[in-house]
């Protein structure tokens, strides 16, 4: 097997093939195939505007948590895409495609029931209770970061949690309390007047979690500081 | 019967595995993957899944040798290697790895597209029948295989026993 420079840098040229789906400020997102598997790739690519160490570093840092939290969510039961390969060289993560989904954003855009609206709150805090038990903070808590599997199965709701990219392990109730603020705010900035869905989807939390009352608690200790809010007190 | 696949992230190469049940000359044919007369990875059925677990220990072998980054000093002692959710090399050897006393064995080859492999030659060093790779699942001991990778029944509601075992084996370096 002879070596060649030209096939040491693989996994680039593997992805000038493959299909660009988004391009975020951190990461570029691929569709491909891989081991005769539909995958998503997952590029941190690096940021020139950083110290190159630094930025060495920080991606490295950033894939290595992504991937621990799917592990630890999987484990737990907590429906994450499989993570199938990981390049530590060019910092790309082979994770698999999860098809015949739909984000739950785009779900909550368009559906029209208020039974099965209420039904995926429920769902959606028992989620995110049984992830908060297993001291895993997702970071980027937003209904685009959920996706809902679409089936014939109408009687059970199959989510499924991405983008664990800032992600980590804390058993903190405050960082706990962040992660539901910040998917408060993304959740009723995205879908109007969503108020009391977002407040069944805290009751399910609350019921849901061992650990819920010290978070709730927080939760609503940090609207309080949120932004454009008075300091008076 | 046997099974070829090539890895898109190494356009070169290609995998090919073989699968034997009623295998008497286990002793030889690990004698002849460590003196070199069978270059191949000789793998215990009984903790394999599915060949889909086989070709991600390869991709990963392939990658890391490609890199000079192998824990192992070999391509296929780092596949035996990949496959196990532990770091100890020899345990991994020992688990995954054929036995004198095993009755079936799963080669893997990894080989250059352009050259032609002879398998017939590697068929006949096998006293054993050869079977087709798809019917690795009925040689998998499931229990075994979930205990050795502490794979919970909590996990089993997020997804298969193919799943816990790639994503153990994807995240090893980390987890």
């Amino acid at each position: 097997m002879a070596q060649s420079n030209s096939l040491k840098a693989s996994v680039p040229s593997y992805l000038k093939d493959a299909q660009l789906i988004k391009q975020g400020a951190e990461a570029r997102v691929y569709r491909g195939t891989f081991l005769g598997r539909s995958v998503i790739i997952k590029e941190r690519f690096p940021k020139l505007y950083r110290h190159p160490e630094v930025d060495e570093k920080l991606t490295r840092r950033r894939t290595t948590q992504e991937v621990r939290s799917i592990l630890r969510c999987r484990r737990a039961g907590i429906n994450a895409p499989v993570v199938y390969f990981v390049d530590y060289t060019t910092h790309c993560i082979f994770l698999e495609d999860i098809i015949h989904s739909v984000s739950v954003r785009d779900h909550i855009a368009s559906e029209q029931n208020p039974q099965r609206l209420q039904a995926l709150a429920d769902k959606i805090g028992e989620v995110l209770a049984q992830m908060h038990d297993e001291d895993v903070i997702h970071g980027d808590l937003t209904t685009s970061n959920m996706l809902l599997i679409t089936g014939a199965d109408q009687q059970h709701i199959h989510l499924v949690l991405i983008d664990f990219g800032l992600s980590y392990i804390s058993a903190l109730a405050e960082d706990k309390g962040v992660d539901l603020y910040v998917l408060e705010k993304a959740f009723l900035s995205t879908h109007p007047k969503t108020e009391t869905l977002f407040e069944r989807l805290l009751k399910s939390y609350t019921a849901s979690s061992k650990k819920s009352l010290a978070v709730i608690k927080k939760l609503d200790e940090v609207r309080l500081r949120g932004r454009k809010r008075s300091m008076v007190g | 019967m046997q099974l070829t696949h090539d890895l898109e992230l190494f356009p070169v190469y290609t995998v090919t595995q073989l699968l034997f049940r009623d295998v008497k000359n286990a002793t030889e044919l690990r004698k002849m993957a460590v003196n070199g007369e069978i270059k191949g990875a000789l793998i215990n059925p009984s903790m394999v899944v599915d060949a889909f677990q086989i070709l991600v220990a390869a991709n990963k072998a392939v990658h890391l040798h490609k890199i000079g980054k192998m824990k192992t000093r070999s391509l296929y002692s780092e596949i035996i290697f990949n496959l196990s959710p532990t770091n100890n090399i020899s345990e991994a050897f020992k688990r995954f790895g054929i036995s004198d006393s095993d009755s079936a064995v799963h080669i893997v080859l990894v080989h250059n597209k352009e050259e032609t492999l002879n398998i017939d030659d590697i068929i006949s060093k096998v006293d054993g029948q050869q079977i087709a790779v798809d019917q690795v699942s009925d040689l998998t001991d499931a229990a075994k295989i979930k205990k050795l990778y502490k794979v919970a029944p909590q996990e089993e509601k997020c997804g298969s026993l193919l799943d816990a075992v790639v994503c153990r084996m994807a995240t090893k370096d980390v987890a």
